[in-house]
Order: structure tokens, then sequence, then C-alpha cells
């Protein structure tokens, strides 16, 4: 294998600094090690919630943005400086490359391809003219061919795979495509969500990191949110039947589920989470004579204004031991503090002012929907699955495609006819000690042939 | 009783050790009888395994279910301790040599062993969640588990090219028994390049398949980041060998270096690290 650091001499110090095998190697040693400091310190925290690690270690965490190590100053500049020197360690093999690209295979002495280690050679009956043979072995081996005289006869070259030379360049520079990738999604894309009440609609997300509102340029509407559970209890599907709107017309009317996102003009979809909102019915007895049922929906302040009460749900709780549980907050006009009290629904509970005694029980629970949905926008995307393909691509070209030559010489020594013939290849060589074998079986003369 | 797979896996489990003891004992004792009858073990209970695999997937259909038995780390413990003993197989039946098992078995016993054995991995049949419900898990857990198998091989045959390196008379004895060091050094390098390509489609099929379930094809999850590491590294052992030349003891560490990054990608990160791939974690 050439190596690329031979025209040292030539280059400029910044050139050789970055073409180095040694930068890669250190490049992809040091991305290893310090990629994993993110996976150990939890990323993306509020800055305060790295205190905990003492004031020294907060001062590193800080300066070295390690609550966000992917994203900062230094990790990009590795990320970088590994694309430059993909570039240039890549460029800088160009001329060899080339050479052997353009090498004039057929170029090559009696005495070159005597020594060849693949070789067989036969000495022909006389009656047997040279291009005979030459059409047979042209019949059988396929590939390119080219043929010129040579001493006393002529040589004949059949060549397969010269391009996989360029398969090294269509693997580096795959990263390089999907690093573009990540580079258009970053600067023209956004992420963000949505949460939608069954029935609602909106028109923007919120953008994720920012927080900021991004308009969408049309409407999602949540017509129903269902979700359906497995026996043992697992979730198993959740359903947002979406209607997407845009000026004022229903363009898509599907269901969205996990798995199955839906993209309307370059915007795409995604069934992210949900929340169940509770609506509780209460019944309050009042020790003064008075009652009364209550609708008490999640996030809002009831009243019964006789009796000056206020009151809404704090917390809710679906199944405690098998029954729907809330805790409601309570404000009243006999001067004490506002109260807390928990109820589970089928118990009764009593609540003790000074003015009055109330028995409150909860009678039931409807629950409404609010579907979680991830709203994305990635032009580049596209560019990072070509450039996937590519890797693969290029990479099955590196390691498995081959550059075969194989010749055959056909002419007269020493006052005898004789043929040979001979081969290489760059990769797979044991195949293609199996391929050149069969070829000699096909061509007459040299099947049974002496090696 | 009712046999269920899992009952035929625990079986498999000292199959496997059986055939792992008998590679052992073929390579110590140069007893060439032993060696068939550990290749004829190992082929048995890659039978059986086989077997039970495709009759949990069917248990699944029964319990209405119906997906690939590769959802949990059960059943990913115990797909690596197929892959692993299926590429060892093939190498076995190319190479025509046997002591390489003497080194491959144990991996997948150990890990079929971990996955039948140890109380905290629940080895039920599990339905599937709404983020596991893709083809892409198929796609996704199939290649990232060839491409670790064949670390794991890569990893004994650079401990084997230890061992015979390290030894002060390396052709005789048991260290002679073991296959030549240029051969152990070319095994590493296929074996290596072979388990790259398939780690490489693993990440890619996991990085579409997150962009379809969470819209986002890369988003540093602690998994995602150590399998990118892992990358790196067999990425760096395979330019060092072509371009720096590196043979033998150096591309040997990094091999097992290597899978010990494999190993925590696929451990390490369940138990101590959160992530998005908290379905493999035990219960």
């Amino acid at each position: 294998m050439v190596t690329q650091d031979q025209n040292h001499s030539k280059s400029n110090p910044v050139i050789r600094f970055f073409s180095s095998v040694r930068l890669a190697i250190f490049l992809l040693i040091t991305l290893a090690i310090t990629s994993i400091i993110g996976t150990v310190l939890p990323q993306q925290e509020p800055l305060q919630f790295y205190e905990r690690y003492g004031p020294n270690l907060f001062k590193i965490i800080k300066a070295l943005h390690l609550y966000d190590t992917y994203h900062s100053w230094w990790y990009v500049t590795l990320l970088v400086l590994f694309a430059i020197n993909l570039v240039v360690c890549t460029f800088k093999r160009l001329p060899i490359t080339l050479r052997l690209y353009k090498r004039d295979n057929l170029d090559i002495s009696l005495d070159k391809l005597k020594h060849m280690r693949i070789l067989k050679q036969v000495i022909l009956p006389k009656n047997i003219s040279t291009e005979q043979v030459i059409s047979e072995f042209k019949e059988a081996v396929g590939g390119s061919i080219s043929e010129k005289p040579l001493k006393n006869g002529k040589i004949v070259l059949s060549e397969k795979g010269k391009w996989s030379y360029w398969g090294l360049y269509i693997l580096h520079g795959s990263i390089l495509v999907i690093f573009a990738g990540a580079l258009v999604g970053i600067l023209l894309g956004f992420k963000g969500s949505v949460t939608l009440l069954e029935g609602e609609a909106t028109n923007h997300c919120i953008q994720d990191v920012t927080g900021k509102p991004i308009p969408l340029g049309f409407t999602i509407k949540c017509n129903k949110f269902t979700l359906s559970y497995y026996r043992n209890g697992t979730p198993k599907d959740y359903r947002s039947d979406l209607s997407i709107i845009d000026h004022g017309r229903v363009v898509i009317h599907k269901v969205l589920r996990v798995n199955h996102p839906i993209t309307y003009k370059g915007i795409t979809i995604y069934q992210a989470s949900y929340q169940a909102i509770p609506r509780i019915t209460i019944k309050i007895v009042a020790s003064d004579g008075q009652q009364k049922i209550l609708q008490v929906p999640a996030f809002e302040r009831i009243t019964w204004p006789q009796e000056h009460v206020a009151l809404g749900i704090m917390r809710y709780l679906p199944d405690v031991h098998g029954v729907p549980a809330a805790q409601l907050w309570w404000a009243d006009d006999s001067g004490q503090p506002p109260v807390a009290i928990w109820l589970l629904q089928g118990e009764q509970r009593e609540l003790r002012r000074t003015n009055n005694i109330y028995r409150l029980s909860l009678l039931g629970v409807t629950e409404r929907y609010m579907t979680g949905l991830e709203v994305k926008k990635d032009p580049g995307v596209w560019l990072v699955w070509i450039g996937c393909s590519l890797l693969l691509a290029g990479f099955l070209i590196v390691f498995w495609a081959s550059h075969r030559r194989i010749w055959l010489w056909v002419g007269e020594e020493n006052g005898k006819k004789i043929a040979i013939l001979a081969g290489t290849a760059n990769k797979n060589k044991l195949r293609f000690e199996r391929d050149f074998e069969t070829l000699s079986e096909k061509i007459s003369y040299f099947s049974g042939g002496e090696k | 009783m009712n046999i269920d797979s899992s009952h035929i896996l625990s079986i498999t489990t000292f199959v496997y050790m059986a055939a792992a003891i008998l590679y052992i004992s073929y390579w110590v004792f140069k007893a060439k009888r032993l060696g068939i009858v550990a290749t004829t073990v190992t082929v048995i209970g890659f039978l059986m395994q086989t077997f039970a695999l495709g009759y949990r997937w069917y248990e699944s259909y029964k319990l209405g279910y119906g997906h690939a038995p590769l959802s949990n780390l059960y059943e990913s413990l115990v797909f690596f301790a197929w892959v692993t003993i299926a590429v060892y197989l093939v190498i076995e039946w190319r190479t025509k040599s046997r002591i390489i098992g003497a080194f491959a078995t144990p991996f997948a016993t150990f890990a079929i062993a971990y996955a039948s054995f140890n109380p905290n991995v629940n080895s039920q049949i599990e339905p599937l969640v709404p983020a596991l419900q893709s083809n892409w898990l198929l796609a996704h857990v199939i290649t990232c588990f060839l491409g670790y198998a064949s670390f794991a091989v890569a990893c004994g045959l650079a401990i084997m090219y230890l061992i015979k390196s390290k030894s002060p008379n390396p052709d005789e004895g048991i260290t002679g028994a073991l296959p030549s060091l240029k051969m152990l050094d070319d095994l590493m390098h296929q074996t290596i390049i072979f388990g790259f390509l398939w780690l490489s489609i693993g990440i890619i099929t996991g990085s579409i398949w997150a962009n379809r379930a969470w819209g986002s094809y890369w988003s540093w999850d602690p998994k995602e980041t150590w399998s990118l590491i892992t990358w790196f590294i067999y990425a760096t052992a395979l330019h060092a060998r072509f371009v720096k030349g590196w043979r033998g003891k150096r591309i040997a560490i990094l091999s097992i270096i290597g899978f010990c990054s494999v190993i925590f990608t696929y451990f390490g990160v369940n138990y101590l690290l959160a992530g998005l791939h908290s379905y493999a974690a035990p219960q």
C-alpha cells in the first residue's frame, strides 16, 4: 500500500499538518474519548443543575460547555478539523489514484509477465494461429480489452474494475455529504412541539430550545385522540385524528401514529406524547342545608357563589386502588386560609370550616385528551440519506471491488510457439485465483496446461 | 409442564457450554476427535437455538403480539449468541481451523447464559410499545448484532494473537496449536471489516428509524454516541492498518478495546446511562 506521506518535502507546513494520517488517527481517537463526556454527564440541563458537582467541576463544565458537549465550540472544532483533514488527505492522494487509474497496463515486458505469481504457460501446436487463441481468450475473459505487438508475438490485456480506485473518494466524500446534510438541517430547519386538546387547532409550534413560536403556514387540528393497551397494560397504540387545514380547506385528514408521521409542505408531524386532562364531578353538601353538584375541569377556577366558595384541581391520579382520586384547593369566606383536600371516588370527606361543615364526594371523572406532537422541518435530511448510501457503496467498493488484470501473450520463443496467461488482482486474491483457474479451463490449449 | 422457547434456550446454553469446553479441550489436548465432536455439538446447539427462535416468534403470535424475538435485553442477548455462533461456524468452515472455536464459543455461551440465568433479565415475551412497532426494528437489531458478533469473534482472534505472540516458543505446545500469526492477523482484519460494515448499516438503519419515530436521525442519545465511539475505534484500526501499515499486536489491542466499547454500548449504556434505548434495559 502506498503511503500518503510521500511528498513531504514539497508541500507547505499547513497542508502537511492537515494531510497527515497521524492527525486523522489523533482526531478519531480524540473524538472517541471526548464523546464519552456527554454520555456520562447529563446534557442540556439548566446551568444550576451542574452546581451539584462542586465549584471546581462546575467552572470546568461551564467553561468547556460540557452541559452541551456535542454543540460546544471545541467539539465542533474537532469535527471541522476532521472534515478538513478528510478533504486534504483525500485530495493529496489524488495523484496516486490518477497514476493507478491512467497507468498503461499493456506496457509490460515479457520478462515481468513471466514472473507473475498467477501464471500459466503452454506450448502451442504449430498449426494454431495467434489470432485464434486471442479471439478465444477475448470471448472467455470479458472486461475491457486492449492489445499490441510485443517481441515476436502479440499481447492482449483484459481489465476489469479499474474504477474501483475511486471507491475511496466515494467513501470519504460520503461523510462530507452527511455533514453538509446536517448543516443544511441546522441552518434551514427547525424543530418544535405542539400540544392540542381534542377539538383544538393551531397554526404555529413552539421551537424546542428557544421556546419561540414558529408559524407553520397551515393549521393542524386535533379531532380526537385515542389510546389502546395490551391486556397486560402496556400501551399499544397512540392515535391522533388530525386535520391539516390550508387556506380554509382540509387538505389532509389522517390518523397520526408513532412511527407513521405525516408530512405537509416540507414539515413533518410526529406523534410524541399525550396527556389525560380530567374533568371531575363533585357533590358538596353544606351543614347549612345547601348542596350543589359541580363540574370541575382541570386548570380552571370554579365558584359556588351562594356559599362564596372557589375551588380547583391541584393534582389528579387516574388510578388509586382502582378508583380515581383528585386533590382540590378550596377557598371560602370563613376567614381561614385556603386548604387542599384529597377526594377518592366512593368516599365522602368532611371539610370543617368555622362557618360551615362541608361533605364532599367525588362522583365521577371524564377524561379529555391532549396530544403532544413533534413538528420538524429538515430540508437536509435527504442529503444525509444520500451520504449514508454513498458511505455503504464506497465501503463495498473499497473492500470488495477489485481491479483485475489478465494478460495473454502469444508468440514465438526459441523456435516454439508459446502462450502465456498471467493475471493479478488488488483485492480478493483467493477468489481471483479461482476465477483465473476457471478462465484457463475455458480456453483450449490452457486447460490442463502446466503452471 | 409446558415447554416454551425460553426452556429450549436454557437447554441450548448447556449445549454451547459443552461445545466451548470441547473446543478448549481440543486445543489443549490436541485431540482431533474432540474437535469433530465440538463442531457437531455446536451445530446441534445452533439448530436447537434456531428452532427456539422460530418457535418464540410463533409463540408471540399466539399471545396476540406477533413480533420477531428481537425486542428486549433477553431476546437481544440470545440473538447475539446465535449470530456469534453463525459467524464462527462460517469461519470454521472457510478456514478449516477449529481452534478459533475455543475463543469464539465462550462469548456466545456467556451471552446466552447471562440471558437465561440472571434473575434480572426477564425472559417473558412482551408486547411492543408503539415506538418499537416498526419494521426498522428488525433491520436495525439484526445488522447491529451481526456487527457485534463479528467484533466478538475479532476479539477472540486478537486474544489468540496476543497469546501466541507473547509465548517464548510460539510454535510449540499449546501455542503451537494456534493458527499462524499471519493467518490470525488476516482473519482478524477480515472480521473487523465485516463487523464495521454491519455496524455502519446498523447505525444508519437506527437513524432512519429514529427519524421516523421521533423526527430526529441523530440526537446524541448515549446509545447512539457509544455506537459512534465504537465506530471511531474500528475506523482507527482500519486506517492504522491501511495507511500506517499497523499489523498484528497493535491491531489486536485495538480489536480488544473496540470490543470493550461494544460491550459498553450494549450493556453499560443500559445499566448506567439513561436514554431512548431503555427498552433493552433489565427490569
